[in-house]
């Protein structure tokens, strides 16, 4: 439906305005991020632009490889929470009874506890199992992160998947884990392919895991660039390359599966 | 069935149940650096936190501000947002790009953006204040001004993800209480008030209840934009708990204040879900 003739310049003008409070911010970051360190300070005005606050970033100490441990760990996090909680959440679509109730209530009840409240005593635990500032001592925490939320969401998209497709499956002499492999989970793929990737994102993005559970053996970016704010508050130019980069795998992403995350998320 | 839910109930023991229940221990003991004993010591850490003035006078209320401003205005803003791109454009792929493009930046990034946007001297903010003959503003010197960025920034995050819920959910709405109403003379506005709004109920109850509680334990923006500053004026609750805990090395008082906090947030969650349950009933 195009928008009645009268009304097409507001609302091509509200259009406008929101993409550009959308994108500005980013786009200004961008911007300070091509300025040298002599015109960071009047970003708006100026004309010479550089690469080289690229390099000089990450050059800084621990900076590569806080790049590639957030990789890492956003891509295990999201390999391991989908595996858990798909089969979690078919349970809680499809079977009733005690032990489903039981799982919803407890899932509700452990999504609602605030972070902080677990992650500080999982820093004793994690030291306590000898995997604090290792890959094992931030991956597993993480997964616990999704198991409840995730577990919610994959219930939902198999709750749109009428069952009485399976049941056709059961007639056609299919076992029940054949009917779940072969026709309730290709339907529900979209959906937790697109959780999958903001299940990537969250992980790539998370902040207080990442302070409380690493150090200086597995550095995360997240943290290192809120060390860097503090740090060196002043070099904006640097800075703002840092965040340009961190920015760009979370974009690549999103760009290229950004209709696979609509479509996913409209079952 | 039970093989289904073990994977996903071992991960949750571990590393959510066990570390709760090592925490709820550790709040009832004088647990500190220098006390290998770890005395019990009874109820006396919730005490002291709930007795402390900056707890129950600024972050209780910080929290509770952010939280209410932050749902609303994300709510608001993702609402319009979707009833605005739930039609076709000419260029309607690259707005739907540019205004998912906040779900994908991370917090502490958005952080460093508007803490850079804002800064006192440098800032574009102030430049653009400044040009249009207003006094350039000290952004993170004053509470009300340090919360608003906060607040702002989090609207700017979290817009998107209402947006593409909504979107998704208007998108799969039957179109025929739409067609009945327009032949029955509804215009827009009615049509939106008593048709869509109506039928959009569980989804938007949906959205409130996830972020109300993620709301609750804002981190990342605010450890990054003010760290708690200026004079812990803008800390949160869960600010307030990680500097017990791993700033002044109190233990027991970060375990104490951070379940104080969750049972908060238990007891909004119950309210809040009954209010779903509730709409989620009505629309059957």
């Amino acid at each position: 439906m195009l928008a009645p003739g009268w009304r097409r310049p507001f609302f091509g003008l509200a259009v406008a305005a929101v993409t550009l409070l959308m994108v500005f911010p980013v786009a200004w970051i961008g911007l300070t991020a091509l300025r040298p360190a002599s015109g960071v300070f009047y970003v708006h005005r100026g004309t010479e632009f550089t690469l080289g606050n690229f390099a000089e970033a990450l050059a800084k100490p621990e900076m590569k490889a806080s790049f590639v441990n957030s990789a890492l760990i956003a891509t295990f996090a999201t390999i391991f929470s989908l595996a858990v909680t798909i089969t979690s959440g078919y349970m809680l679509s499809r079977f009733q009874g005690a032990t489903a109730s039981v799982w919803f209530a407890l899932i509700y009840l452990f999504r609602c506890i605030p972070y902080i409240s677990w992650v500080i005593p999982l820093y004793l635990l994690t030291q306590w199992l000898g995997i604090l500032d290792t890959y094992w001592g931030l991956l597993l925490p993480h997964v616990a992160i999704h198991v409840c939320f995730f577990s919610w969401i994959m219930k939902g998209f198999f709750d749109s998947i009428s069952p009485d497709l399976e049941s056709a499956a059961y007639i056609d002499g299919c076992s029940r884990w054949g009917a779940f492999f072969r026709v309730a989970l290709p339907l529900a793929t979209p959906g937790i392919v697109a959780l999958g990737v903001l299940c990537w994102l969250y992980t790539w993005n998370e902040f207080l895991f990442a302070l409380i559970l690493t150090g200086s053996r597995t550095p995360m970016l997240t943290v290192r660039m809120a060390q860097f704010v503090h740090e060196t508050g002043i070099e904006w130019h640097l800075m703002s390359a840092t965040a340009v980069i961190a920015l760009g795998p979370a974009l690549l992403v999103t760009l290229f599966a950004q209709e696979y995350v609509v479509k996913g998320l409209r079952i | 069935m039970l093989a289904l839910i073990v994977p996903a109930f071992l991960i949750l023991a571990l590393f959510q149940i066990v570390p709760i229940v090592i925490g709820a221990n550790a709040s009832f003991r004088s647990w500190s650096l220098f006390n290998p004993q770890k005395t019990w010591v009874g109820l006396a850490n919730y005490r002291q936190v709930l007795t402390d003035p900056l707890f129950y006078g600024t972050v209780l209320p910080n929290t509770f501000l952010f939280m209410a401003a932050s749902v609303t205005g994300g709510l608001v803003a993702g609402l319009a947002l979707a009833m605005m791109l739930n039609r076709r454009f000419r260029g309607e792929r690259i707005v739907r790009t540019a205004i998912l493009l906040p779900l994908m930046v991370p917090p502490v990034v958005a952080a460093i953006m508007i803490t850079w946007m804002c800064n006192d001297q440098f800032g574009i903010v102030n430049v653009v204040m400044q040009a249009v003959g207003l006094e350039p503003v000290p952004w993170l010197v004053y509470r009300s001004t340090s919360m608003a960025i906060v607040i702002a920034t989090d609207v700017w995050l979290w817009t998107p993800w209402f947006t593409i819920l909504i979107l998704a959910a208007l998108r799969t709405l039957p179109p025929e209480p739409h067609e009945a109403g327009r032949i029955d003379g509804a215009g827009p506005w009615r049509l939106f008030r008593y048709i869509t709004l109506p039928l959009l109920r569980p989804v938007l109850m949906v959205c409130v209840v996830v972020r109300a509680i993620d709301a609750f334990r804002v981190f990342d923006i605010v450890w990054t934009i003010t760290k708690g500053g200026p004079a812990r004026s803008t800390e949160t609750f869960s600010i307030y708990a990680y500097k017990q805990a791993f700033v002044y090395l109190n233990f027991d008082l970060g375990t104490a204040a951070s379940l104080v906090g969750a049972a908060i947030v238990m007891v909004v969650g119950a309210v809040l879900y009954r209010g779903l349950s509730a709409a989620v009933e009505v629309s059957r």
